[in-house]
This record gives C-alpha cells, sequence and structure tokens, in this order.
C-alpha cells in the first residue's frame, strides 16, 4: 500500500483518533498535542512543498491564531469550534495583506519576510500588557461551550482528530483541484504558467492565505488544548522546529511532514527524558538523516516498499 | 550632558555595535554569495568563538592569542564539518542545508554545555584595552574603540582579499557561476571548504571579540542568529558592501532606538527589515532573485 | 523495542484505568517528586541551582531515613525555559509517574501555564523560583504556594532601605518582561511613598546585548541614583559594560535582587551593587550555616540565590508532609495552610489565603570578604515580614 494513499492516511488518522480511547491518560495528551502538530505542519506543507514558498515565519498565524481563540473564549466565552473556526478565518484574512508583501518575494526573501511578520507579532504580543498580559500570557482559557464529554481528555482528543481529517481532506483536495495543478506549474516554471494566462502572484498568494488558515486553525486547537497561551508562541525558533518537522519528513508529500512532526515530537520528547544532553543526541541524528535520508522520512518509507 | 558630547558618544556607540554586527554577519554573507547555504549554525559559532576566547585568554593571559585561538578553532571545525557533511548536500535543495545547519546549531550548542558547563564565563582585558579617554569630559571605554578599529580593518581587508588577490577573483567568480569556474579548471570543492572555514573563522572572532563587553553564555547564540539574518537581508544577501552596510543600520538603529524609542525597540527592527525587503526584495545592495 | 514498549504501556493503561478513582498517590513506597525544569536554553544556570540543591536535600533526607519512614526520589526532566514543554512534562509526571507534588519550575510564565491544571490533576505546586507578582494574585489557585520572596517582596526591602539614603532623585532600567515592570511599578510608588522621586526610568528589551546607548541616556539624566531589575546574563553584560564606562564612579547603584550569578561574573566592577536579595549564603544563622557547610562540601561550591530558595521549599514542603503524616494533595494542602516553621532564611509563615510565605526581607551589599575569591553579598538590613509582603492576592503596595 502506498503511504500517501488518502485512504491510507484517512486510516491512519482514525487510528490515532481511536489510540486516543485506549492509551492511558497522560499518552492520550501527549498524542492529542502531536495531532495539532501535525496540523501545523500540513499547513506549512502547502507553502514549503507545494508552492515552494519556504516560510521561516509559521509561528505567526500558529501564534496569531492562538491568541484569536483564547481571547474570545476567555473574554466572551465563544464556544470552542466557533472560537477555532473564527481564529483560522481572522487569520486567514490577516494573511491577504501579510501574504500580498510575501508572495512578491521567493527563496529566502520570502522566508525572511515571512519571519520579519511573525517577530513583529511577538514584539507586539509581548509589549501589548493590557490585552495580551504581556510575558506572563493568557492563562486559564475555558473550553467554552462544549459538553462534558467534549471537554474532557478524550473528548477534546476526537475533536482534533476530527479537524485534523477534515484539513488533511481539504489540502489534499487543493492540491489535486486544477487549482493546485496551477500551483505546482508556476512552482515548476512560472514564465510558462505566466504565458498560458496565470498570474503567479495571485495563485501564490491563494495558497499563502490557506496554508495561514490551517495554522491558525492549529494554533486555535492548541490554545484549546493546553488552556494557555504566552508570547513564545509567535518566537523563531517555533517556525524553526516546524520547518525542520516538514523537511524531516518529506516536503510537498501532505502526509510525509505529519510523519516528520510525529517523529520530532516523540524522538524530542523521549530523549530529553533520557538525557539532559538530547541535543547533541537530536542534532547528530538531523545530521544523518539529511546526508542518508535525501527525501525526508517518506523517501526511507517508499524506498523501503520497492525492495 | 552638552547635546554635542551626546551625539558624539552615541555615535561611537553605534559605531562599536556596528563593527561588532559586521564580524557576526559578513561570514553568513559569504557562504550564501558563493555556496547559497542558509547558515543555521552561524550564531551558535559566534558563541563557540567566545567561549574559546575566553578560555584561550585564562589559560595563556593573553587576550590577543584569544583572538587566534578563537577564529582557528571555528575553522577546523568548518573544514571538517564542510567536508563530512556540506559537501555530499550540493546538489540537493536549499532545505537539505537548512536542517543540516539546524542539527549542527543544536549539536554544537550542547557541546558547549557539556564543555564548559552551565555558567556564563568571563575573563578581564588586558590592561592597554581597559581604560578610558574622555570624548567632550565624557568618559568613553578605549576597548570599543578598539573594536571599531577591529572592525574597520576586517572589512577593508576582505574587501582586498575579494577584490585584489586571485582567490578574490575566483571566490566572485563562483558566487557568479559555478559551473563556469570549475569548467575553467578551478577546484569548486576547494573553494567551498575554503570559505566556509573562513565564515566560520570569522564569526567566532566576532564570539572572542564580544565576550569582553558580554561574557560567554549559552543563550548567546540562538540571540545573535537573527540579527545577523536581518543584517544580511538588509544589505542583500551575498554582498558585501551590503553587509557593512546592514551593519551600519542596524548598529545606528539599535543603538538610537533604544534611546529614543526604547518602547518601540523590540519590533523595529523588523519593521525596519520588512520595509526594505517589500521596497528591494533583494537588500539594499542585493540582485533581486 | 518501541513497539512492545508502547505494548506494554498500553495493556497497562487499560488494566489502570479502573483504578483511577484511587488516590493519585500511593502512602507506601519512595515519595516521588515532580521537578519539569530548564536544564538547557537560557536559563540553564539556574536550573543547574534547582537541580542540584533537591539532589542534595534528597541526598540529606534519606540519610536520615527518609520522610514518614520512606525515601524521597525525585523526577527531573528538561524544560528548556518554555511553558508549552513544562506543561507536557508536568502533566506525565502526574499521569504517568503518579506525582502529585511538583517543585522547581523555572519561568514564571511556566508556573502559570502549569497552575490552572493543578485541580484537573489534583496535585500541588510549591514555588521556589517564580517570582512574578500575579502568581499570588488574580492568577492564584489554591493549590499554589509560595516559599520564595516574590518580586514585589524584594522591591518592598529595598525601597524601605532607600528611606536612610541621602540620595532623592532615582532612574530605574529593566528588563521588559512582567518581572521587570512590576518591580519597577512597586519601587516607583515605594519612592513616592517616602517623599523620594523618580526622574524616569527604561525598559530594556529582553536579549538586549549592547547597553551603551542606555548607559547614556542614564549619564544624561543624571540621577543620584540608579535602580535597575535585571537577572542573568542581562545583568552581567549590563555591570560589564557600565563598569567600562566608569558608570559606578558617578553614581551608587541598587539592584532588585543580588544573585551571586551575575556579580560573580562582573567580578570587582559589582564591588558597592547593594540590592534586595532572596537569599545569601551569608546569612547568619546556625540553619543556613549547617546548611552552607554540607553544600561546600559535597559540591565543593558556595550556595547561591535558588539553592538557598530550593532548600527552603523542599524544607516547607517537608514540614507539611510531616504535619500531614500523609502525602495526597488535599492533606498536604491543608497542612500548607497557615504552616508556621523555620528555615535557612529565618522563620516563616505560609498564609492560607494566598500560600505566599511570609518571610524577612533582606538588603545586601556587594563586598571583599576574607577566604573568598569573588566579592560576596553581605546582609546590611534585615526587615520583619509584615513590612515586606503585600496584603493577600495583591501584587502591589497600596
Amino acid at each position: 500500500m502506498n503511504a500517501a494513499n488518502p485512504r491510507f492516511v484517512l486510516a491512519f488518522i482514525a487510528f490515532g483518533g481511536v489510540l486516543g480511547f485506549v492509551l492511558p491518560n497522560h499518552a492520550t495528551t501527549l498524542l492529542t498535542e502531536a495531532l495539532i502538530l501535525c496540523l501545523f505542519a500540513l499547513s506549512l506543507d502547502l507553502l514549503v512543498g507545494h508552492a515552494r514558498l519556504t516560510s521561516f515565519g509559521h509561528a505567526g498565524p500558529w501564534g496569531f491564531g492562538a491568541y484569536m481563540a483564547a481571547g474570545m473564549m476567555l473574554a466572551w466565552q465563544v464556544p470552542l469550534p466557533l472560537a477555532v473556526l473564527a481564529a483560522g478565518l481572522v487569520t486567514a484574512l490577516l494573511a491577504i495583506p501579510v501574504g500580498w508583501l510575501c508572495v512578491r518575494t521567493g527563496g529566502v526573501t520570502f522566508a525572511m519576510l515571512s519571519l520579519a511578520f511573525a517577530q513583529l507579532g511577538y514584539a507586539v504580543v509581548f509589549k501589548w500588557n493590557a490585552v495580551t498580559g504581556g510575558s506572563d500570557g493568557l492563562p486559564g482559557i475555558p473550553r467554552a461551550g462544549l459538553s462534558d464529554f467534549m471537554a474532557s481528555r478524550e473528548g477534546y482528543h476526537l475533536l482534533v482528530t476530527v479537524v485534523l481529517a477534515a484539513a488533511y481532506v481539504l489540502a489534499w483536495a487543493f492540491v489535486h483541484s486544477p487549482l493546485g495543478r496551477v500551483v505546482a506549474a508556476v512552482r515548476e516554471n512560472e514564465q510558462r504558467a505566466e504565458a498560458l494566462g496565470h498570474d503567479p502572484r495571485r495563485i501564490r498568494l491563494i495558497v499563502f492565505v490557506l496554508s495561514y488558515f490551517l495554522a491558525g486553525v492549529a494554533g486555535a486547537l492548541y490554545a484549546g488544548f493546553a488552556r494557555y497561551v504566552s508570547p513564545e508562541l509567535f518566537f523563531w525558533t517555533v517556525s524553526g522546529h516546524i520547518l525542520v518537522m516538514v523537511v524531516l519528513g518529506g516536503a510537498g508529500t501532505l502526509v510525509g511532514p505529519m510523519l516528520g512532526a510525529l517523529a520530532f515530537f516523540y524522538v524530542e520528547h523521549e530523549l530529553s527524558a533520557l538525557t539532559e544532553s538530547w541535543g547533541l543526541a537530536l542534532g547528530i541524528m538531523f545530521i544523518f538523516v539529511v546526508i542518508f535520508a535525501p527525501r525526508g522520512l517518506m523517501g526511507v518509507l517508499q524506498g523501503l516498499r520497492r525492495t | 550632558m552638552d547635546p554635542l558630547a551626546l551625539f558624539a558618544l552615541q555615535l561611537l556607540n553605534a559605531l562599536s555595535l556596528s563593527a561588532l554586527f559586521f564580524f557576526l554577519a559578513v561570514g553568513l554573507t559569504l557562504i550564501f554569495g558563493i555556496m547559497r547555504v542558509v547558515n543555521f549554525a552561524h550564531g551558535a559559532l559566534f558563541m563557540f568563538g567566545a567561549y574559546v576566547g575566553v578560555v584561550a585568554q585564562t589559560l595563556s593571559g593573553s587576550f590577543i592569542f584569544s583572538l587566534v585561538a578563537a577564529p582557528l578553532a571555528a575553522g577546523l571545525l568548518g573544514i571538517a564539518f564542510e567536508r563530512s557533511a556540506l559537501s555530499r548536500l550540493y546538489a540537493r535543495e536549499h532545505s537539505a542545508f537548512l536542517l543540516v545547519t539546524f542539527g549542527l546549531a543544536l549539536a554544537l550548542t550542547e557541546a558547549i554545555r557539556l564543555i564548559w558547563g552551565a555558567d556564563a564565563r568571563q575573563a578581564e582585558l588586558p590592561v592597554f584595552l581597559a581604560g578610558i579617554i574622555f570624548v567632550m569630559d565624557e568618559p568613553f571605554p578605549v576597548y570599543r574603540l578598539f573594536l571599531i578599529g577591529a572592525g574597520v580593518m576586517c572589512a577593508l581587508a576582505c574587501w582586498a582579499g575579494l577584490q585584489r588577490t586571485r582567490i578574490g577573483l575566483l571566490l566572485r567568480a563562483a558566487s557568479q557561476n559555478a559551473g563556469m569556474t570549475a569548467a575553467l579548471g578551478n577546484d569548486v570543492a576547494r573553494i567551498r571548504a575554503l570559505v566556509f572555514a573562513l565564515a566560520c573563522a570569522l564569526a567566532a572572532l566576532g564570539g572572542a571579540l564580544a565576550a569582553p563587553l558580554l561574557s560567554a553564555s549559552l543563550g548567546l547564540g540562538s540571540n545573535v542568529i537573527i540579527d545577523a539574518f536581518v543584517i544580511v537581508m538588509i544589505g542583500g544577501m551575498g554582498s558585501f558592501i551590503g553587509t557593512a552596510a546592514g551593519s551600519l543600520l542596524l548598529g545606528f538603529a539599535q543603538t538610537f532606538g533604544n534611546f529614543y524609542l526604547p518602547e518601540l525597540s523590540l519590533g523595529m527592527t523588523y519593521a525596519v527589515m520588512i520595509a526594505v525587503l517589500v521596497l528591494r526584495p533583494g537588500g539594499l545592495f542585493g540582485r533581486s532573485e | 523495542m518501541r513497539n512492545l514498549t508502547m505494548g506494554r504501556r498500553t495493556a497497562l493503561g487499560l488494566l489502570a484505568a479502573p483504578a483511577l478513582i484511587r488516590p493519585a498517590a500511593a502512602q507506601s513506597g519512595p515519595i516521588r517528586i515532580g521537578v519539569p525544569t530548564a536544564m538547557t536554553g537560557t536559563w540553564a544556570v539556574l536550573g543547574a541551582q534547582v537541580v542540584r540543591t533537591c539532589r542534595l536535600w534528597a541526598r540529606t533526607v534519606n540519610a536520615e531515613g527518609g520522610l514518614l519512614g520512606r525515601p524521597v526520589e525525585f523526577l527531573f526532566e528538561d524544560t528548556q525555559g518554555v511553558p508549552a514543554n513544562c506543561l507536557r512534562k508536568a502533566q506525565e509526571m502526574v499521569e504517568r509517574d503518579r506525582v502529585n507534588i511538583l517543585l522547581g519550575l523555572m519561568a514564571s510564565s511556566e508556573a502559570l501555564a502549569v497552575m490552572p491544571k493543578l485541580a484537573e490533576w489534583n496535585a500541588l505546586f510549591i514555588s521556589s523560583v517564580n517570582g512574578a507578582g500575579s502568581i499570588t494574585a488574580e492568577h492564584w489557585v489554591p493549590n499554589a504556594f509560595r516559599a520564595n520572596t516574590s518580586g514585589p517582596m524584594g522591591a518592598r526591602a529595598l525601597a524601605l532601605w532607600l528611606r536612610a539614603a541621602p540620595q532623592t532623585e532615582f532612574f530605574s532600567l529593566s528588563l521588559d518582561y512582567a518581572w521587570g515592570r512590576s518591580s519597577v511599578e512597586t519601587f516607583e510608588g515605594l519612592l513616592r511613598g517616602i517623599g523620594k522621586r523618580s526622574i524616569g526610568s527604561v525598559f530594556a528589551p529582553v536579549g538586549t546585548r549592547d547597553y551603551s546607548s542606555f548607559i547614556t541616556r542614564i549619564r544624561q539624566a543624571n540621577p543620584q541614583a540608579l535602580y535597575i531589575a535585571l537577572t542573568g546574563d542581562d545583568g552581567t553584560a549590563f555591570l560589564r559594560q557600565a563598569a567600562q564606562f566608569r558608570l559606578f564612579e558617578r553614581m551608587p547603584v541598587v539592584t532588585e535582587t543580588v544573585d551571586m550569578l551575575f556579580t560573580r561574573p562582573a567580578g570587582d566592577a559589582a564591588i558597592g551593587l547593594v540590592g534586595g536579595s532572596r537569599y545569601t549564603f551569608t546569612l547568619n544563622n546556625p540553619a543556613n550555616a549547617a546548611f552552607v557547610q554540607r553544600f561546600r562540601s559535597e559540591l565543593n561550591e558556595l550556595p547561591d540565590t535558588y539553592d538557598g530558595e530550593q532548600w527552603q521549599a523542599c524544607e516547607v514542603l517537608a514540614t507539611a508532609v510531616r504535619k500531614a503524616r500523609r502525602t495526597d494533595t488535599e492533606a498536604v494542602v491543608a497542612a500548607l495552610r497557615d504552616l508556621e516553621m523555620s528555615s535557612i532564611k529565618g522563620p516563616l509563615k505560609i498564609r492560607a489565603c494566598d500560600g505566599q510565605a511570609e518571610q524577612a526581607g533582606l538588603v545586601v551589599r556587594v563586598d571583599r570578604r576574607d577566604g573568598m575569591p569573588h566579592p560576596v553579598p553581605e546582609v546590611i538590613a534585615t526587615y520583619a515580614p509584615s513590612e515586606v509582603t503585600p496584603a493577600c492576592r495583591a501584587a502591589n503596595f497600596a
């Protein structure tokens, strides 16, 4: 079976959902967080893998979505599913001007522009004490408007699983739609796509907005999961980590980045419990993966299937 | 304080900070210009230089020796890393370098903690650099003047090296077109190893020079890397003049920003970068990609 | 291998599910205490103090036969000082390892992330490091306690000392985050109360490396004295650069907290520095002398601020557990409320209303001392707990 087959991926996500009901409590909580990161990585893959726009500022929409949802639930008791959706939409709205400025460029310039916007968000959240709580963050976010079951550990896990599955279907459908094929055409040969009457900037902006929407949703789910948001969510190290997850898993495959997120998250978690020097082990491991697994974890999986 | 004295002091403050920024960023731009590698580990190498410098000075008692030892150690580390890891990846995509240098940054930071511990380390300045001079009756540290001088010397040396030597010619050619240079019979592999080592050495020299101001501590690497990226982007990736201009721009923006608009200084660096990149996507002196 | 482990855990989880109704903490076997703290990253230096002191304390207690006759066992996990990691590690300690007592959280933001979860986890937390005023004010929760001196308490002690100082015009420089801002706010408010005034303040962004511009600003303002709330790498960088600019020859400097962590790297530049102190090894009482002696003989180092604070937090926990005669959360929390005891910092009382330990406020001056390789903080004033502790669930002084 092909690891990138959407039926297989959905089955895998469903399996993750079921696991939430059989694993011990702490493992379920860990898995919920890992699945939220999968969604975050999936959103970035649309940019990095499909539009070849290497964003180094994806902490921006993630943090923005988290703060938006947190604010709505704290201030107005907006029901959580609505708050998550609304946070995603507001993030998408923000993505229009930000993206309009970013997609005029490409390559490293795009990476650094996206970084600058995320860091600007960090600065604003950090300084605007009255609204954002500054460096203290916002503790005690309620899971507003959910039934007792949905607000419970298992219920929330189920919610995250369903959203992840829906996001995957959306991303897959987008990539395989006529519009998605235009994105690929623009990526492979911009001049030719332009000659065929496509506006590369508009095409890129559409991917940008979709990617920010999903990242905003992921951030909002994280706010409801942790019930706490702080400026660290915007910090550049978050952008760096999620980008490494995407590349590690294999950019451009949708499922690869999710695998990368799972691998990074669990390996770091287990290593750091094992030794204080987890950074050394993880760093050396990355270097080996890059050298010996050129197409990331997906490449390794597909290689195994062929042999 | 006399307004003129205030201005003179701030000018010197900004220049000394710009000099440090230049050491930090020039290696990054060199690596990008010639190798098309975005080096995530550059901050970690800067920090490594600070530690080696402090340790070398403590052992030898000579500050000048520490300025030799730090770049030498980092240069060797750079060659080893380029030969064993980077050199296998030149045919691959950008993202491979990202992951591999990210790995180096993680590993190097932890190695430093294992070798030298979590406590900050520092050494005292030698007597001839520890004094003060008076700028219109206001004291100013001699060491900061030394930094400005070192920055100017380094910039001139780099410029002369690039413009006036055969190696410099090759480097410039390699940055224009690697395939062409190879066809002309030049060993691109050796040039790349040399450039990477040189860039690491420059970062480490900057770290060793910064140590008397900041002391060597574990947060240093992740703290400075973003500044380095900002400078290189503002100046134009791969442009030597641009890096010098970017260092000055950021040095002045931070020094005067901290004075007049401290409330905004956290976000100002990024606002400046956005403004430059939106108006000139290739940076002030760079080619647009 | 990995699959086997997962399988075993899954099986255990299924078996354990009905057993969840049991009290989380067993009443036999070792007493396990969770310490999710920053062992790497920017806060690694402080985390190292927390970890080494917990280890020393466990060795000491276990050598004396343990607590309630049970050995004490610490579980350490690295959080890198990031709230998301701290939450995850703490959760795992509570739910997988059946820990119900948490100590040694590093950043205030980490504590604030964990505190709202305590009720759900049926766990308790005793702070030894976290200074943010809000922890015992608007963000207080019933299962959280603070054994250490808070930021506002440190600022208060210093302001009381300054009543007698000849200087009347002050300028403040602090780090731009919650702790720094609340310190300056408290300090400036207190100045007004004692007939002195603040002629300006400036907040340096976190991660500032070059302080020359701030030093110039201070010189231009030309106050009679300078108040700083900086710590760690930022404090070291500022002190070194200010000494290079000969700032200390112009004006005395007072600081919210004096840690050897940043005065030691500053070398002789720190001599004469006056500040509040959460703990100093030079405290003159028998309990502290015994602690310092043990610390030096076992670790061959002088205990610094958070060594002392962590030791006190461990002692608070031990006293409460002995009083409760058990370790389950309800009993220990009940025993902690209004607990009165004496520790290496002197007498203290955990007040029931917000969990803050009322304790003496210290002011120290950094000076040379015979037999010490570097200048050390010496106590120059001590204030009664009632003078330095804010009102219940208040972060500052009315």
